[in-house]
């Protein structure tokens, strides 16, 4: 690699970086409208089950946990902030770790990926959930933007959780 | 047992009470255990998991380590996934396909019907030793299908599948007639807990009075998703379907890809719905084809099984492993022959309600869970009402709560039959 390539290589991990860890500070400080305004206007927000193979698995072959198009996902905000969504109602505290961060630049999208630990507490209980994440990433009017984004959850099942209720 | 521990009923004044010590109480779920799980017939899986002679899926039932095979004659085979020998599960693998399979503790090879067929170092045995109908994979004690739906009990005696789905069994055919070609289960496995007692989902499964209050944000999506166009009001009945099975059967104004179009998949599906239509009026007559297509249908069947039939089709166990534990499995069930589009729409439809990361279900998990937690307190604030309906006359509507006394009438008939 030369030392111009390395660079751009540098650069594209800092940025993807930062990006990642800003919206994981959205997330934990439940600012969901900013959240949203993260995602490009052709979207996906997707949480395949466990007992198949997450990186491969297609949500319109197989049963996910979440398969949020870019309307849904717009949905999925509107809901949260309502009372009525009781599940995160009051909301529960939750901390994103997103670490082991990787970025290739193919063309005008980024394929990311970053390992996740995000912690979940309420009324007396606290649920991990560990994963890896995979994202394409796209650049308009000079931001990155999100056009998908895969939530892996490399557990044998999610117990003893009951709810993917929050935004992993 | 404690005469307090059992519903509180009286039909004449509308009176139905259940004791809130019955969701806390250990004894209550050793009881439980004996008398419900080690008794009735429980869902062990559906044909369409094993579609090739050799195909196995291994899962528990009622805590037992299951091994549910189809062998190269198509038989298929319930076997108890622990080997005679030492005791070790026997398959350590979710699924796949295998004639046999070896025990990783000492080397014991079993046929996929059960047979013992190697012992290493056999000479330090008998020479017959193999043939000791003790030493091969034990089989369920009773096993049997209705339809693409494979169940087993683990009592040696008792009434048949078929007499005890009751009329379960027309609700069951209600799904499976959906497709001319077979249903299936997709692939893809939600598989969550919840900290509640059992008994509380087998309640919220079959509750259609909840819908308006937990469900709030949920209906206000489908408004949103939808426009007004598809604004179909929630009205149906509730049916007792006999050994504390149960059903509601109603309208909802949600899409149901069982040629009940919506708004939100567009134009270019809706020839294609229109024709899944005309293929169940054909096979099936107006009047059943317009059942299916058109009503909605939350079934339990006692004690464990919850299929509905709404805007996909879950097939859903929970299992409990303690008073305020239980673990759940749901799966996803649709015609085989179902178009790629559908099939998408299905499954975007599935999670748009249903499961973990639903717009539905994880409120009636908060409920539940909030249940138990209130239960602590049952002491004191002693009883939970389901008496909604009872005096009602011209039949139970789907918010009645008919239902929940099914299957606790069947719950107390059980619990009082088992004795002390």
């Amino acid at each position: 690699m030369t030392r111009e390539a390395e660079i751009d290589a540098m650069l594209l991990q800092h940025r993807v970086q930062s990006f990642l860890f800003h919206e994981a500070d959205l997330l934990d400080r439940w600012q969901l409208n900013e959240w949203e305004a993260l995602f490009a206007d052709e979207a996906s927000y997707l949480v395949p089950p466990t007992d198949v193979d997450g990186d491969f698995a297609d949500p319109s072959k197989s049963l996910f946990y979440i398969f949020d198009d870019r309307t849904r996902i717009h949905e999925r905000v509107v809901r949260l902030e309502k009372k009525g969504a009781h599940s995160e109602f009051p909301r529960s505290k939750t901390r994103h770790l997103v670490s082991n961060v990787r970025a290739t630049a193919q063309g005008d999208t980024i394929e990311a990926t970053a390992s996740f630990a995000v912690w979940r507490s309420k009324d007396g209980n606290t649920d991990i959930f560990v994963g890896h994440y995979s994202y394409r990433l796209v650049e308009i009017d000079g931001a990155l933007r999100i056009a998908e984004k895969k939530c892996v959850l490399d557990m044998d099942a999610l117990r003893p959780h009951a709810r993917i209720s929050i935004l992993l | 047992m404690d005469q307090s521990l059992r519903p509180v009923v009286d039909e004449t004044r509308g009176i139905y009470r259940v004791p809130r010590r019955a969701f806390v109480d250990q004894t209550v779920f050793e009881r439980e255990c004996r008398a419900i799980f080690d008794k009735c017939w429980l869902y062990l899986g559906h044909a369409s998991e094993l579609p090739n002679p050799g195909d196995y899926v291994t899962r528990k039932v009622a805590g037992r380590p299951m091994l549910f095979t189809r062998d190269k004659d198509d038989q298929y085979h319930a076997l108890i996934n622990v080997c005679p020998h030492r005791g070790a599960v026997v398959c350590r693998e979710r699924k796949g396909s295998s004639p046999a399979f070896q025990c990783m503790y000492h080397g014991w090879v079993f046929a996929n019907t059960g047979r013992l067929m190697v012992v290493p170092g056999h000479a330090g045995y008998p020479a017959d030793y193999k043939d000791d109908p003790g030493k091969q994979l034990s089989h369920a004690p009773r096993f049997d299908r209705f339809g693409d739906f494979f169940f087993v009990s683990f009592a040696a005696d008792g009434e048949d599948l078929a007499t005890y789905l009751a009329g379960a069994g027309d609700y069951l055919k209600l799904v499976s007639e959906q497709s001319s070609k077979g249903m299936t289960i997709v692939g893809g496995t939600q598989e969550y807990s919840i900290r509640g007692n059992w008994k509380l989902l087998a309640e919220n499964s079959v509750d259609g009075y909840h819908a308006a209050s937990t469900h709030s944000t949920y209906l206000e999506y489908l408004k949103n998703a939808n426009g007004s166009t598809h604004d179909t009001r929630l009205a149906g009945f509730g049916h007792d379907l006999g050994n504390g099975h149960a059903v509601i059967e109603y309208f909802a104004p949600w899409g149901r890809p069982i040629a009940n179009w919506i708004p939100l998949w567009g134009e270019e599906g809706k020839s294609e719905i229109e024709a899944i239509q005309q293929d169940l009026t054909t096979r099936l007559g107006q009047e059943r084809a317009d059942r299916i297509a058109k009503q909605s249908r939350n079934m339990i069947i006692f004690p464990n099984l919850v299929i509905n039939d709404v805007m996909a089709i879950t097939v859903r166990t929970f299992w409990p492993t303690a008073p305020d534990y239980m673990e759940v499995n749901a799966w996803a069930l649709a015609p085989a022959e179902e178009s790629e589009w559908l099939r998408k729409f299905r499954l975007f439809n599935f999670t748009e309600f249903l499961g973990p990361g639903g717009f539905a279900t994880p409120d009636d998990v908060e409920a539940i869970e909030k249940c138990q937690v209130g239960y602590q307190a049952a002491r004191e604030a002693q009883y939970n009402d389901i008496s909604r309906g009872m005096l009602r006359e011209g039949g139970s509507a789907y918010d009645d709560e008919l239902q929940m006394r099914c299957f606790w009438n069947e719950w107390d008939r059980r619990i009082q039959e088992h004795g002390a």
